[in-house]
C-alpha cells in the first residue's frame, strides 16, 4: 500500500477550491478510483497528467456557480445537494438575482428617462473633456520620458549669480564639449545638439527643406531613438556620414533603400556631400530633440572658425553619467572645470559684486535632468511648456469630473426617495443591506458605463476638431498606452465608487418599516445636496473668473507698445532655396517705383512667429571698458528702422552713402548704451577690451529699446549690424495703409518673379506678433472651454435637482395657491432657495479666484490689476443663469392647477 | 414534447445507468461509455450529466460503497427511475417510427 502512487495533491486542492463541498467526497473518490485504473493501464506519469487534465475539466460554470452559491450560505450542507438549495434564498450574486437586478435597472432607467439622459449626457461630456485634458497633460508629463536610462541623461547649463538677477542658460559654446570629454573621461557619453534652422537638402536634382541637426557620434549612445537601418556604433563615425529619419527617407527616396546614397546639404559655397549611413526612427511629438537628419558638427563649414569661440553660445550639450555618479557629485567635479575655462566670466561677475550662492558658486556649469528640460523654460530658451500650465489643465479636468460626479450623486439621492418603496418591499422580503447596496450601486455603474462609452465615442469623434482648435497633436495611439488606460480605468472606478457608492449606501440604510408606512423622511432637507450644489457653482464661478482675467491679461499684453510699429508690415521668410540677399536686391528694384510700398529691408531674425515657425537667437558678449556687456546680435539691412518705424534717439540709420556702414558700423539700443555706461555713445568704438586688432565697430546710432522677442521677456539690449557675409532670412516690406488689402497678393505675384524656386509664405507682422502669446492664448481657450462646460454641467445638475424638489413640493404649491398665493409669489418662494446656494458659492469662489489670479499675474513683468467688475459680472451672471435654469421648472409648477395637484388623495 | 429536454450525451449516460443496473457511478459510467463509444469522456462531463438527470427526475442516487482505491470516500450510486425508463422508451419509439418512415427504395 505504501508504494501506491498518489495523484498530485495540488490538483486535489485546486478541485477543493472550485467544487461545492457537498460534492467533493464523491468527485474526489471517483477521480482517485479512475487514477488507480489509469496507473495500471498507462503508467504513473501519464496517469498523473490525465488526472490533472481531469481536474481542470471540473473547472466549469456548473460547479463554479454552485460553489459560489455555497460559499455565501455557510449553512452546512451534507448529503442532499439539490433539495436544500431550493429551500434557501438564492445568493445575491446568483444569476437569477443578477438577471432580476438588470431587469429592474432597465425598467427604472426607462421610467425616469429624463434623469438617465441628464446623467449620461453630463457624464459623457465630462468624461470626453477629461480625456482630452488628461491626454494633453499626459503628453506633456511624459515629455522625453521614452529614453532608456533617462535618469542618467542631463543637459548642461550655465548658472551665473548675477547681482541683478541670477540667470541660467542652456546654450553652450562649441569648444565646451571637447574640453568636457578630455577632462572627464568618466562620462559615459556626451554630445552637442546643434539644431538651428532648416537646411537645403538636394537629392538627384530635387530640393527639400529639412532640419539637419549637427551632433556628435554619442548622440546614438545617449538617446534611444530606434535606429532602423545601420549600425549604432559606426553610423556617425565619419564626417561624411548622415543619419536620416524614417520620414525623410520616405520623402527623399520613396521605397528605395537609402543606405549608401549621396545627399547634398547646404547652399552654394557651403554645400557638402554626405552619404546615408543610417535610418533613425522619427522623433516622437513629446521629444525635446527634433530632427530630420543628423550629421557631425565638424563637417559644418563654419566649424573651424567657431570651434574655439568660448563666448559664442549656440547649442545644447547632453551628458550621460555613469550609474555610480549622481548629479550633485558631478556638479561638484565641474567646479575646477569652471575655474579652468571661465576665469574671465568669474572675474567679471566678482567685479560686479556677485556673491556665491548656497552651493558656493558665482558661476557654474550645472546639470538639468532630461525629464525636467521641457518644463524649464529658461534652459530650453522658452520652447517648453510651463509645468504650471500642465497642473492647471489637470486641476480643470479634475474639477469637471467632480462636477459631473456631484450631479450624479445629487440625482441619485433625489431619485432615491421615489424608489424608497421598492427598497422597503425588498427589505421586508428579506433583502440584506449589502444586497441592496450592490443592486443600487450596480445600477449606477451601469449608467456610468453608458456615460463613459458615449464619452469615449465623443472623444474619438471630436479628436480632430480638438487638435485643430488647440493646435494640439493628440492621437489615439496615446490613448492606447497602458499608463493612460490605467489612468482612465482608475478614474472610472473612482467615479462609480464615489458617485454610485454613496447614494447606494444611503439608500440601503433606509428603515423598511418607516418607508412602507410612507414616513420617509425629509428629515434632513438635503444638507449634503445643497453643499454639493454650492461646491459645483463655486468651481464654475472660479473657472469663469480665471478665464476672464487671463483673457484680459493676454489682451493687455497684446495692446502694449512693442517699440516699433507692427502694422502694415509684411514679413516674408526667404527659405533656403534662394539667396536672400539677391532676392532682396531684386525685390527692391521691382518695388522701388511702387507708391504703395514705403520701405523694404532684410534681417536674420523674424519678429513674431511667422509661417515658417522658426525662431532663432544669437547673442554676443564681451567686455567694454571693464564692463560685462551682452546683447542680441541682429543682422539687418538698409531701411530696417524705416520699415519698422523706429526713430533714432541720436545718430543716424544705416546709409548707403557711407561706404563703411556695411562693414564696421553698428546701431545699438538705449539699454545697451546704459549697460556700457555711456551717455552719448555715438561715434564710440564697440568691441572687447582684449581685442587689439582693427575689428572694433563704430556706433553710428542709438535707438529706443524694442521687443525683438516675446513680451514675457524683458526687452534686451540689441546690436544691429549690416554684414554682407551673413545670409538674410527674412524680408520685411512696409506698405501704405490704403494699399494694405491687396498688397499680399501683389507681393506674391512679384515674389514669383524674383524668387521662382521659393514658395511665398509671407504673413502680416501683427499676426506673427500675436503668435508670441500662443501659450497664454491656448490656456485662455482651454479655460474658457472648460468653464463653459463646467457651467453647463452645473446648470444641468441644478435643473434636475429643481425638477426633483419641485415634484416633491407639488402639494405644498397647491395648498399655497388655494390659500391665495399669486404666481410670482410662488416663483419667488421656489427660486429663493437656489439663489441662496449660488450666492454662497460665489462668496467661496471669489476670494479664491482673486488669490490664484493675483499669483499668476505676478509672473508677468507687465500685469493688469484685477478689477472688481469681473467678479461682479461673473456673480450676477451666475445668479441669472441659475434663475433661468430653475425658472422653467418653477413657472411650470406655479401654473399648475391646484385641483390637479391636490386631488391625488 | 411534454417531458424535459434530453441531450444526446445525457441520453447516453441515462442508458448507461440503465445498463449498469445498480453499479452505476461516475467511474463505471465513464469507463463503459469510453469503451462503447470510443470518444473522450471526461468525468466532469459525466457528473454534470448525472446531476442534471437527477434534477430532471430521471435518475435517483444514494451514497455508499467506500473502497480503499477511493481513499475511503463513498461513491454516489445512481439508478434509473420510472420516469427515466419511460422517457427512454418514448425516445426509442420516436426513433423507430422515424426509421420506419424512411422510404425504402432510395435506401440502397
Amino acid at each position: 500500500m505504501n508504494s501506491n502512487p498518489h495523484p498530485p495533491a495540488w490538483a486535489d486542492r485546486l478541485l477543493k477550491g472550485f467544487c461545492p463541498p457537498y460534492l467533493l467526497e464523491e468527485l474526489l473518490g471517483d477521480l482517485h478510483e479512475q487514477f488507480e485504473d489509469h496507473v495500471q493501464q498507462v503508467g504513473e506519469s501519464k496517469a498523473r497528467r490525465l488526472y490533472v487534465l481531469e481536474v481542470i475539466r471540473f473547472c466549469r460554470p456548473y460547479f463554479l456557480k454552485r460553489r459560489a452559491a455555497h460559499l455565501t450560505k455557510p449553512v452546512l450542507k451534507t448529503a442532499q445537494p439539490f433539495a436544500s438549495t431550493r429551500d434557501q434564498p438564492p445568493h445575491f450574486l446568483h444569476p437569477d438575482m443578477l438577471r432580476n437586478y438588470l431587469k429592474i435597472a432597465f425598467r427604472n432607467l426607462w421610467k425616469s428617462k429624463g434623469y438617465a439622459a441628464i446623467n449620461v449626457v453630463g457624464l459623457s461630456v465630462a468624461f470626453c473633456i477629461c480625456v482630452f485634458l488628461f491626454l494633453t497633460a499626459y503628453l506633456q508629463l511624459t515629455y522625453d520620458s521614452f529614453h532608456k536610462d533617462g535618469d542618467r541623461i542631463f543637459q548642461t547649463y550655465y548658472f551665473s549669480n548675477d547681482p541683478e538677477r541670477p540667470t541660467r542658460s542652456g546654450t553652450m559654446p562649441l569648444p565646451l564639449l571637447p574640453a568636457l570629454k578630455a577632462d572627464y573621461p568618466e562620462l559615459e557619453a556626451a554630445t552637442r545638439v546643434i539644431a538651428g534652422r532648416k537646411s537645403l537638402v538636394e537629392v538627384k536634382g530635387n530640393y527639400f527643406d529639412k532640419l539637419v541637426v549637427q551632433t556628435d557620434a554619442d548622440f546614438l549612445k545617449i538617446f534611444s531613438f530606434p535606429l532602423i537601418r545601420g549600425n549604432r556604433a559606426i553610423a556617425l563615425r565619419d564626417l561624411s556620414s548622415i543619419v536620416i529619419s524614417e520620414n525623410m527617407a520616405t520623402a527623399l527616396f520613396g521605397t528605395e533603400n537609402p543606405m549608401g546614397k549621396p545627399i547634398e546639404v547646404g547652399n552654394d559655397a557651403d554645400k557638402r556631400q554626405y552619404v546615408v549611413t543610417g535610418v533613425i526612427g522619427d522623433a516622437p511629438n513629446n521629444s525635446t530633440i527634433q530632427y530630420d537628419a543628423l550629421v557631425r558638427p565638424e563637417s559644418w563649414p563654419g566649424y573651424q572658425t567657431g570651434k574655439d569661440a568660448w563666448a559664442s553660445n549656440s547649442h545644447a550639450v547632453y551628458l550621460k553619467l555613469p550609474p555610480q555618479i549622481n548629479k550633485a557629485t558631478f556638479e561638484n567635479r565641474l567646479k575646477p572645470f569652471v575655474q579652468k575655462y571661465f576665469r574671465g566670466r568669474l572675474d567679471e561677475l566678482q567685479k560686479k559684486g556677485a556673491k556665491p550662492d548656497q552651493q558656493g558658486d558665482v558661476f557654474a556649469v550645472r546639470l538639468q535632468h532630461l525629464s525636467d528640460i521641457h518644463f524649464d523654460r529658461e534652459i530650453s530658451s522658452g520652447r517648453g511648456a510651463p509645468i504650471a500650465l500642465v497642473y492647471t489643465i489637470l486641476a480643470i479636468a479634475f474639477f469637471i469630473l467632480l462636477i459631473a460626479c456631484i450631479n450624479f450623486i445629487n440625482l441619485s439621492i433625489a431619485r432615491s426617495f421615489t424608489r424608497a418603496r421598492e427598497i422597503g418591499v425588498r427589505k421586508s422580503l428579506g433583502a440584506l443591506k449589502n444586497q441592496l447596496f450592490v443592486q443600487i450601486w450596480g445600477e449606477s455603474t451601469l449608467l456610468c458605463l453608458v456615460g463613459f462609452g458615449v464619452g469615449l465615442v465623443l472623444t474619438i469623434l471630436l479628436l480632430p476638431r480638438f487638435n485643430a482648435t488647440f493646435d494640439a497633436r493628440l492621437n489615439l495611439d496615446y490613448m492606447l498606452q497602458p499608463g493612460f488606460i490605467g489612468l482612465i480605468l482608475s478614474i472610472f472606478l473612482l467615479v462609480t465608487l464615489v458617485a454610485g457608492g454613496y447614494p447606494a449606501w444611503q439608500m440601503s440604510k433606509f428603515n423598511a418599516v418607516e418607508v412602507l408606512k410612507g414616513k420617509l423622511s425629509m428629515k434632513r432637507p438635503g444638507i449634503l445636496r445643497n453643499s454639493l450644489i454650492v461646491t459645483q457653482f463655486a468651481m464654475s464661478a472660479l473657472l469663469a473668473c480665471c478665464t476672464i482675467i487671463a483673457a484680459q491679461q493676454v489682451d493687455y499684453l497684446r495692446a502694449r507698445p512693442l517699440g516699433f510699429q507692427k502694422d502694415q508690415v509684411i514679413s516674408i521668410p526667404v527659405g533656403t532655396q534662394v539667396n536672400g540677399r539677391q532676392v532682396l536686391g531684386r525685390l527692391r528694384n521691382k518695388l522701388v517705383n511702387d507708391p504703395s510700398v514705403l520701405a523694404v529691408t532684410g534681417t536674420n531674425v523674424n519678429i513674431g512667429r511667422g509661417m515658417d515657425r522658426v525662431s532663432s537667437r544669437s547673442t554676443s558678449g564681451y567686455t567694454y571698458k571693464g564692463k560685462d556687456v551682452t546683447s542680441d546680435w541682429l543682422l539687418v539691412d538698409y531701411d530696417y528702422l524705416k520699415t519698422l518705424n523706429i526713430r533714432p534717439l541720436s545718430g543716424r540709420d544705416f546709409d548707403r552713402a557711407y561706404s563703411t556702414d556695411s562693414l564696421k558700423s553698428v546701431i545699438i539700443t538705449e539699454s545697451l548704451a546704459k549697460m556700457m555706461g555711456e551717455k552719448n555713445p555715438v561715434g564710440l568704438l564697440l568691441g572687447d577690451d582684449a581685442d587689439s586688432t582693427d575689428s572694433k565697430l563704430r556706433i553710428i546710432g542709438v535707438i529706443p529699446d524694442f521687443h525683438l522677442y516675446s513680451l514675457a521677456d524683458q526687452a534686451r539690449p540689441i546690436t544691429m549690424h549690416i554684414s554682407n557675409s551673413e545670409p538674410i532670412h527674412y524680408i520685411f516690406v512696409r506698405v501704405t495703409p490704403q494699399s494694405l488689402a491687396g498688397s499680399m497678393e501683389k507681393l506674391k505675384a512679384i515674389w514669383q518673379e524674383v524668387a521662382p524656386q521659393s514658395e511665398f509664405i509671407g504673413s502680416f507682422m501683427d499676426a506673427n506678433v500675436d503668435a508670441w502669446y500662443q501659450n497664454e492664448e491656448q490656456m485662455a481657450k482651454i479655460c474658457s472651454l472648460a468653464s463653459g462646460i463646467a457651467i453647463l454641467l452645473s446648470c444641468l445638475g441644478l435643473f434636475a435637482v429643481a425638477m426633483m424638489v419641485i415634484e416633491q413640493r407639488t402639494k405644498e404649491i397647491g395648498i399655497r395657491k388655494v390659500m391665495g398665493a399669486s404666481i410670482p409669489n410662488i416663483i419667488v418662494v421656489l427660486s429663493r432657495d437656489f439663489v441662496k446656494l449660488v450666492v454662497i458659492a460665489l462668496l467661496v469662489a471669489i476670494p479664491i479666484a482673486w488669490f490664484l489670479m493675483n499669483t499668476w499675474l505676478d509672473n508677468y513683468l507687465e500685469r493688469i490689476q484685477i478689477s472688481f467688475w469681473v467678479f461682479a459680472g461673473v456673480g450676477l451672471s451666475a445668479i441669472l443663469i441659475a434663475l433661468a435654469t430653475v425658472s422653467f421648472q418653477t413657472i411650470k409648477a406655479a401654473l399648475v392647477n391646484p385641483v390637479k395637484s391636490l386631488r391625488s388623495e | 414534447m411534454g417531458r424535459p429536454y434530453l441531450g444526446e450525451f445525457e441520453e447516453l449516460v441515462l442508458l448507461t445507468v440503465a445498463v449498469l443496473d445498480g453499479g452505476a457511478y461516475g467511474v463505471t459510467i465513464a469507463a463503459e461509455l469510453k469503451q462503447r463509444t470510443d470518444r473522450i469522456i471526461s468525468l466532469s462531463g459525466v457528473h454534470i450529466a448525472l446531476y442534471r438527470l437527477e434534477e430532471k427526475g430521471f435518475v435517483k442516487s444514494e451514497l455508499g460503497g467506500a473502497t480503499a482505491a477511493r481513499g475511503g470516500r463513498r461513491k454516489r450510486l445512481f439508478g434509473i427511475t420510472a420516469a427515466g425508463k419511460q422517457t427512454l422508451g418514448e425516445m426509442r419509439q420516436v426513433r423507430n417510427e422515424l426509421w420506419d418512415s424512411i422510404p425504402t427504395p432510395s435506401w440502397s
